[in-house]
C-alpha cells in the first residue's frame, strides 16, 4: 500500500479508531528486573485470544533500527528481536494463541516489488559505505575523534529474504524462544504457538489470513475470537476487514516523523553524517549515568480498533433506496477493493489517483453513486464483476481530465505559497537584539494595536532560552573550532563562506525535473503512453495489454485478500499502470487463473529478487550466474538501472525501471548448477512447514507426546475440543522439541534451557477442496461489539451528555483522590502558593491514581490538525456531581474534601474562566484524559 | 531511414528464411513493444550466425545466452539500464549496424544520485572518471606528464605534510593573534614549516628579467620570490628586495591556509615559456586560479 499515506489518511479521517497501549514496565529493584507477570489482567482492559506476529515488521527495525545504534552481531539482533516480541507480548497478553509468521517466499506479482527494494538497498548501502569512508577520513584528518570502525561489516538487510542463512538460524532462534518462554513465562502457560517460518511459502501477513481464514472454516471455531495483529503495513487494514471478524484489532509502532537519529558515523545523536566533527562524545548527565540510555523516546504502540472502522465505513457506506438490499458487510468488501486502485504491493497506482488528494473519498463518492446503476455489488468473496467495475472506472475516467488540472494548480499554489512564505520569513529577520514574539517592534496606527502584553514573564523566559540556544550553538562551534585547530579570524571567515554556500546551494537545489508528460495539458494520454510506455497513442492494441493486465490483478489481488493466492506465477508486467479512462470492455479480459503453479524454490527466489552485489548469499556457483558475461541470464543482473522520479522529488520515491525476470530461462539456466548444492544448501532450499508449540500444562501436549511416543507417521487431526476449536493436521517433527529435555541456546549470551517445558510438531492448516469458496461474511453466533460512536441522533434522544470511550473498556473506572490525598498534595505544595490549582475539585475528578486502569493515554499525533479535544470526557455522574453536590453518593467524601478546603477560591476559579469547559481547550490538558490541572504521570 | 533499412533488411531476411518466422515470433515477451521486439529482433537475427549450434524451435543454453543478450540490449536501450562493462562491450559490438530512432532518454539511479546529492567532484577527479582508456587525446597528456612533471602520485604523496602544517600554522597564527598585515609573515611561515621537519626554499629573480609579464607593466625593478615548500608550490610575493619579496610571497601563501583545509594539487603554469604541470598548494575553492608565472620547476627531465 501507498503505505505511510494510506494509514496517515486513515487515522485523520477516523480518529477514534486509534487506541494508545498502555504498557506495563518491568520493573527494577537492586538493579534486578522484575519481569511483568502477563498472566495478570490485560491493562488495556480487554482480552485479546489470539496475537499474530507479522515478524518482517519486527525483523527490520531490529536488525537495522533508524532510531538508534545499530545491533552489533547477528546474536544482539536476535536478543532484540526476541525483547520486541516480549514487549509486545506484554501488551496485548493473548490467552489462547501467538501466530508467528515470517515471509516465506512470496508470489511472483510481489516479487517485482522485492526486487525492486533490494536493488535499491544494495546501492544505497553501498553509497552509505563509501560516504561513511569518505568522511572518517576527512574527520580524521582534521584531528577529530571517532570511535574504532571495528571489523564489523555492513548488515546487508537484504539477507532478511528467505533462503538465507540468516533466516535459518533465525528460526532456530525463535524454536529456541519459544520454548524457553514456554518453559518460564507464566503468561505463556496455555498460549497454543504457531511458528511459521521463512521455509513455509507465502508473504507472513497471508500466511496469517489464510490460518484465521481455514480456522473460521471449521465447524469448531469460536466466532467471538478476539484477535489482534502486529504490523505496521496499510494492507493489514484492509485485510483485518476483509476476515469479517467482528473482534479484530491491529497493533502497530506509533509513527512518529522527524525522529533524531544518530550520525552512523560517531553514533551521537545531533547531527548528521556529513556533518560529523568528530568531537568527543558528550556526558550525559553529570557522571555520565545516562550514557546507555535511549536519546529518544521508545516507541510506543496504538490500537487500531477495527470494529470502529466498521462503525465508521457503516455510516459512510450505508445508502438508502438501493435496488436491491443493502448488506453492509458486502459493502466493506467493496471498499477494501476500491482501495487497491490506489495503490496496493502488487500493481501500479492509477496515475489519477493520489490517495494524498482525497482519492479514496472520491472513489467512494463515485461508488454511491454508480451503485445504483451496476444492479449489485462490485465484489463477492473476493471475485470481481467486472461489468460493475467498469462502470465506477468510466465515472472515474471523466473526472480525469480535471483531475491532472486542479492537481497542476494545486502544486503551482502550493509553490507560490512558499516561495511567499520564504520571503516572508527573510524579510522579518531582524538582528538577534530585537525582541521578538509579542515584544517585537511594531509599526504605529495598525488595527487593533498595539495589544496588552500577556504573561510577560513567560515571554521573556522564552526569549532567554532562545539565546541560551543560541549560546549553546556557539559555545559548540567554538569548541569544534579549537579542536580543529583553526584560528578565530580564520573560522569566522570560513563561517561566512559556508552561510554563502549554502544559501546558493538552497535556491539551485532544487530545479524541478522537467515533467514531460504534463498531464494537465490536453494530449497528455499519448504523451503518457509515449514517454511511460515508449508506444504511439495509435497503438491501441498494446494500450488493451496493459488494461487487461491491469484488470488481471486487481481480480488476482482480491483473490489474494479473500481466499489465498490464486495463482503463484501471475504478475504484472509493466511498470505503469493505464489510466482509468482506458478500462473500456473489461468484462471479457479475465476469466480465470491458470490452477496448479508453484511457489518458487527459496534459493530460486533469492536469485530473481538479489542484485548481483548480493550474490554472496548465494552459493558461489549460482552466483556466478550474475555476473559471469556467458551467463544465459545476465540481463536479470544490471549493475545500474534508470529510474524514472514520475512527479516526485527523491530517487527513492520514483519508479526503478528494472528488467522482469524470464522464469523459463532461469529455471533452465539453474538447472545446470542445480547438482552443486551441498546438503545444507538443499535443506534451505526446500519448502518447511508450520510447528505448532505448547507447553506441558496445556491439554494438547500429553496428545502430542503420545504421537511422538507411538512413532505414528502418519498426519493426525488435532481434536477441536483441546485447543479452544483450533484444528490442523500433525505430522511428527524430525528434530522436535521435547519436554523433560534439554535445548540448547543458538545465541552464547542465552542460556541453555536444561529441562524444557515445551513440545513442537509439525502443523498443517486445515485442508479444503480445490473449488472450495471461503466465505466473506459474519459468522453465525458472532456478537458484534457494542458501537463506541456518537449515534447521529444522539441530541434528539435527549440522554443528557454524550460521553466517547477512550480505551477498549466503555465504563472504565475513573479514579479519584480522597481526603488524605488532598492533606497530602497540599502539605507538598504549601498552603499559599499556588495552592488553588489543588482545591478546585473538578480537576480531581477527572484524574486518577496512576492506578493502571484510569491511565488513558493522551491523543497524539494521529489527530493533529482537526484533533478536537474531548471536551466532554467526564463521567457523567462525576460532572453532574459536581453541578449538584450532594446528588452523588459514591463521591461525597471527596466533595467534602474539595469543597470543604478553600470553596471561595474555587468559585472564583470558576468565575474566572467562564465555567470549566474552556480549560479543555489547552493542549497541556490532554495528558490527564479528563482534562484536569495536575498531572500525575 | 536508418529504422526503414534495418526493418527493410529483416523482412528481406526473414522471407527468404520463412521457417524462422514462427520461430522468431514464439521469442517476443508479452511486454514488449512493437518497436522493442522489432529492434531486439534485428539484434537476434544478425547475431545468430555466432552462436551455430541453435537450432530454432529447441530450446539451448546458447539459445538462452543470446536471449539474454538481446535483452540485455534491450534493457540498455530502451529501459536505461547498465551492466559490467564486459557485458556493455560485448552488447555494444552484437549491436554494431542495428539503430533505434527515439529511443527513450532515461536517467540512472547513479545519475540521479550523483547530480542530487554527491558534493561537485573536483576538477581533476572529473578529468579521470570522463576520459575513457583508449581515449588518444588523454594517453598523449599522460605521456608528456610522465616526461618532465611531478611524478604520478605526488599530490597524495604530499597531502599529509601539508595537513600537519596547516594544523601548525593554524596554531601559530592563533598565538599571534590572527592573521593580518602585520605579522612576520616569513618567520611565522618559516618556524611553522621547521616544526614539521621541513625547509623552505626560496627563489629570488629580478622582476626585469621574468618572461609571460603582462606588456603595460611600467614597474622595472624590484625582486619576485617563489616559496617552495618539499618541491610544492605555495606562493609568489614582489617587493623592492629579496626580503620584502620574500615577506610578501609568505603572506600570499598564508592566505592559502585561512579556508577550511589546504590540497596539494597538480596544475599547469607558465613556466620559461611553456606550460608545465606543477604541484601547487592550494585551498579548497580555488576555482580556475590563474597563477603567476613559475620562477623555478623542480621535475625538469634533466632532473
Amino acid at each position: 500500500m501507498g503505505v505511510p499515506a494510506f494509514f496517515r489518511w486513515l487515522s485523520r479521517k477516523y480518529p477514534s479508531i486509534v487506541v494508545h497501549c498502555l504498557e506495563e514496565k518491568a520493573k527494577e529493584y537492586n538493579g534486578i528486573k522484575i519481569p511483568v507477570d502477563t498472566s495478570k489482567p490485560n491493562p488495556n482492559e480487554v482480552e485479546f485470544d489470539n496475537l499474530y506476529l507479522d515478524m518482517n515488521g519486527i525483523i527490520h527495525p531490529c536488525t537495522h533500527p533508524e532510531d538508534k545504534p545499530a545491533p552489533k552481531n547477528e546474536d544482539e539482533m536476535m536478543v532484540a528481536i526476541f525483547e520486541y516480541i516480549d514487549r509486545l507480548f506484554n501488551i496485548v497478553r493473548a490467552r489462547r494463541v501467538l501466530y508467528m509468521a515470517i515471509d516465506g517466499v512470496a508470489p511472483r506479482a510481489k516479487m517485482n516489488q522485492q526486487r525492486s527494494r533490494r536493488f535499491r538497498a544494495s546501492k544505497e548501502g553501498a553509497e552509505l559505505v563509501e560516504e561513511k569512508q569518505k568522511m572518517r577520513e576527512e574527520v580524521i584528518q582534521r584531528g577529530g575523534y571517532l570511535p574504532p570502525d571495528g571489523i564489523k561489516e555492513r548488515f546487508d538487510s537484504n539477507c532478511i529474504t528467505p533462503g538465507t542463512e540468516f533466516m535459518d538460524n533465525l528460526a532456530k532462534c525463535l524454536r529456541y524462544y519459544v520454548s524457553d518462554r514456554l518453559t518460564n513465562d507464566p503468561g505463556w502457560r496455555n498460549v497454543t504457538v504457531f511458528l511459521s517460518d521463512a521455509s513455509v511459502p507465502g508473504e507472513g501477513e497471508h500466511k496469517i489470513m489464510d490460518f484465521i481464514r481455514r480456522q473460521r472454516g471449521q465447524p469448531n471455531h469460536d466466532p467471538n475470537t478476539h484477535h489482534c495483529l502486529c504490523g505496521a503495513d496499510a494492507d493489514l487494514i484492509m485485510l483485518g476487514l476483509a476476515t469479517h471478524e467482528p473482534n479484530f484489532t491491529i497493533i502497530r509502532e506509533e509513527f512518529k516523523p522527524n525522529q533524531p537519529r544518530p550520525c552512523a558515523l560517531c553514533n551521537q545523536m545531533g547531527h548528521e553524517i556529513k556533518d560529523c566533527q568528530g568531537l568527543a562524545r558528550e556526558k550525559q548527565g553529570e557522571h555520565d549515568e545516562f550514557a546507555d540510555k535511549l536519546p529518544v523516546s521508545e516507541q510506543e504502540f496504538i490500537f487500531i480498533r477495527l470494529a470502529v472502522l466498521r462503525e465508521y465505513l457503516e455510516r459512510e457506506l450505508t445508502m438508502a433506496s438501493l435496488p436491491f438490499p443493502f448488506d453492509f458487510e458486502r459493502s466493506v468488501d467493496d471498499w477494501v477493493f476500491l482501495c487497491f486502485f490506489v495503490g496496493n504491493d502488487f500493481l501500479p497506482h492509477l496515475p489519477s489517483l493520489e490517495i494524498r488528494e482525497g482519492a479514496i473519498d472520491r472513489l467512494v463518492g463515485i461508488y454511491k453513486d454508480v451503485v445504483h446503476k451496476t444492479g449489485g455489488y462490485l465484489t463477492e468473496n473476493g471475485f470481481v464483476h467486472l461489468e460493475r467495475v467498469e462502470l465506477i472506472m468510466q465515472a472515474v475516467g471523466v473526472a480525469e481530465d480535471n483531475i491532472f488540472k486542479k492537481r497542476k494548480d494545486d502544486d503551482e499554489s502550493f509553490k507560490r505559497r512558499m516561495k511567499d512564505k520564504k520571503k516572508r520569513m527573510k524579510a522579518q529577520q531582524g538582528p538577534s537584539f530585537v525582541p521578538r514574539g509579542q515584544f517585537a517592534p511594531q509599526a504605529l496606527g495598525g488595527r487593533d494595536r498595539p495589544m496588552a502584553v500577556q504573561n510577560a514573564r513567560h515571554s521573556a523566559y522564552e526569549m532567554r532560552m532562545q539565546g541560551n540556544q543560541r549560546n549553546q550553538e556557539a559555545a559548540q562551534s567554538l569548541r569544534a573550532m579549537i579542536k580543529n585547530g583553526k584560528s578565530v579570524a580564520e573560522t569566522s571567515d570560513s563561517a561566512d563562506t559556508r552561510g554563502v554556500k549554502r544559501k546558493a546551494e538552497d535556491s539551485d537545489s532544487e530545479p524541478e525535473p522537467e515533467d514531460v508528460v504534463r498531464l494537465w495539458e490536453d494530449g497528455w494520454k499519448q504523451r503518457y503512453y509515449k514517454t511511460k510506455f515508449d508506444v504511439d497513442a495509435t497503438d491501441d492494441e498494446f494500450r488493451k495489454k496493459v488494461v487487461k493486465s491491469y484488470v488481471e490483478g486487481l481480480c488476482w489481488v482480491l483473490r489474494y485478500y479473500y481466499q489465498g493466492c490464486a495463482s503463484w506465477k501471475w504478475y504484472f508486467p509493466f511498470h505503469y499502470a493505464p489510466f482509468a479512462s482506458d478500462f473500456k470492455d473489461i468484462k471479457g479480459m479475465f476469466s480465470d487463473f491458470e490452477k496448479g503453479t508453484k511457489p518458487f524454490k527459496p534459493l530460486e527466489q533469492l536469485m530473481s529478487v538479489f542484485p548481483a552485489a548480493s550474490g554472496n548469499f548465494l552459493p558461489t556457483t549460482w552466483r556466478a550466474l550474475m555476473t559471469d558475461p556467458e551467463s544465459s541470464i545476465i540481463d536479470f543482473y544490471p549493475d545500474d538501472f534508470a529510474i524514472d522520479l514520475n512527479g516526485k522529488k527523491y530517487a527513492w520515491q520514483g519508479v526503478a525501471l528494472l528488467p522482469f525476470v524470464d522464469e523459463r530461462r532461469l529455471f533452465a539456466a539453474l538447472a545446470e548448477v542445480y547438482p552443486e548444492l551441498t546438503s545444507e544448501e538443499v535443506r534451505r532450499n526446500s519448502l518447511g512447514s508450520d510447528v505448532i508449540f505448547v507447553g506441558k500444562s496445556h491439554p494438547l501436549c500429553d496428545f502430542i507426546q503420545e504421537l511422538y511416543r507411538a512413532e505414528s507417521h502418519e498426519a493426525t487431526e488435532i481434536p477441536a475440543e483441546f485447543c479452544h476449536g483450533i484444528q490442523g493436521i500433525l505430522n511428527l517433527d524430525e528434530d522436535p522439541i521435547l519436554p523433560d529435555k534439554p535445548v540448547e541456546s543458538p545465541i552464547p549470551t542465552l542460556r541453555d534451557i536444561r529441562s524444557s517445558c515445551a513440545i513442537g510438531i509439525k502443523f498443517k492448516d486445515p485442508q479444503y477442496d480445490d473449488g472450495f469458496v471461503f466465505k466473506a461474511v459474519i459468522l453465525a453466533g458472532a456478537k458484534i461489539p457494542s458501537k463506541v460512536l456518537k449515534p447521529g441522533d444522539f441530541e434528539q434522544g435527549n440522554r443528557g451528555r454524550w460521553r466517547p470511550q477512550l480505551g477498549f473498556n466503555p465504563n472504565r473506572q475513573q479514579a479519584h483522590l480522597d481526603q488524605s490525598g488532598f492533606r497530602k498534595l497540599n502539605h507538598h505544595v504549601g498552603m499559599n502558593q499556588g495552592a488553588g490549582q489543588f482545591g478546585r475539585g473538578q480537576s480531581f475528578e477527572g484524574q486518577h491514581s496512576g492506578g493502571q486502569y484510569s491511565n488513558a493515554p493522551p491523543p497524539r499525533t494521529y489527530n493533529q490538525g482537526n484533533y478536537r479535544p474531548p471536551r466532554d470526557n467526564y463521567p457523567q455522574n462525576q460532572y453532574s456531581s459536581w453541578q449538584t453536590p450532594a446528588s452523588s453518593t459514591p463521591y461525597t467524601r471527596f466533595q467534602q474534601g474539595a469543597q470543604g478546603w478553600d470553596q471561595s477560591y474555587q468559585q472564583n476559579q470558576q468565575r474566572g474562566r467562564g465555567g470549566w469547559r474552556p480549560a479543555h481547550g489547552k493542549p497541556d490538558h490532554r495528558g490527564g484524559g479528563g482534562g484536569g490541572r495536575y498531572n500525575w504521570s | 531511414m536508418a529504422a526503414g533499412t534495418g526493418a527493410d533488411i529483416v523482412s528481406e531476411f526473414l522471407s527468404q528464411n520463412p521457417h524462422l518466422v514462427d520461430w522468431v515470433e514464439s521469442l517476443r515477451g508479452y511486454c514488449e513493444t512493437n518497436k522493442q521486439w522489432h529492434a531486439r529482433r534485428e539484434f537476434v537475427l544478425r547475431n545468430m550466425e555466432a552462436f551455430p549450434t541453435i537450432q530454432p524451435g529447441t530450446p539451448s543454453p546458447n539459445l538462452d545466452r543470446l536471449l539474454s543478450l538481446s535483452m540485455v540490449w534491450a534493457n540498455h536501450v530502451f529501459l536505461g539500464c547498465r551492466y559490467p562493462q564486459p557485458v556493455m562491450d560485448k552488447i555494444s559490438e552484437m549491436a554494431e549496424g542495428i539503430t533505434v530512432i527515439a529511443a527513450p532518454a532515461r536517467k540512472t539511479r547513479d545519475e540521479i544520485m550523483g547530480k542530487t546529492k554527491r558534493p561537485a567532484v573536483s576538477e581533476l577527479d572529473y578529468q579521470g572518471k570522463k576520459a575513457k582508456p583508449n581515449d588518444p587525446d588523454v594517453k598523449a597528456h599522460a605521456k608528456s606528464v610522465l616526461k618532465s612533471g611531478p611524478p604520478p602520485g605526488a599530490p597524495a604523496e604530499h597531502q599529509p605534510f601539508f595537513n600537519r602544517l596547516y594544523k601548525a600554522v593554524a596554531w601559530k597564527l592563533v598565538s599571534a593573534g590572527g592573521f593580518g598585515p602585520n605579522l612576520e609573515h616569513y618567520e611565522i611561515l618559516r618556524s611553522c614549516v621547521e616544526s614539521c621537519k621541513a625547509t623552505l626554499s626560496c627563489v629570488f629573480v629580478p622582476l626585469k628579467d621574468i618572461p609571460d609579464l603582462p606588456m603595460g607593466r611600467t614597474q622595472k625593478e624590484g625582486q619576485v620570490c617563489e616559496l617552495r615548500c618539499c618541491t610544492v608550490y605555495v606562493g609568489t610575493g614582489y617587493g623592492r628586495d629579496e626580503c620584502a619579496a620574500k615577506a610578501m610571497a609568505s603572506k600570499e601563501a598564508l592566505k592559502v591556509f585561512q579556508g577550511q583545509k589546504v590540497t596539494v594539487k597538480v596544475c599547469r603554469r607558465r613556466f620559461r615559456g611553456r606550460d608545465v604541470d606543477d604541484l601547487v598548494l592550494l585551498d579548497e575553492q580555488s576555482r580556475s586560479q590563474v597563477f603567476p608565472p613559475a620562477l623555478s620547476y623542480p621535475f625538469q627531465e634533466d632532473q
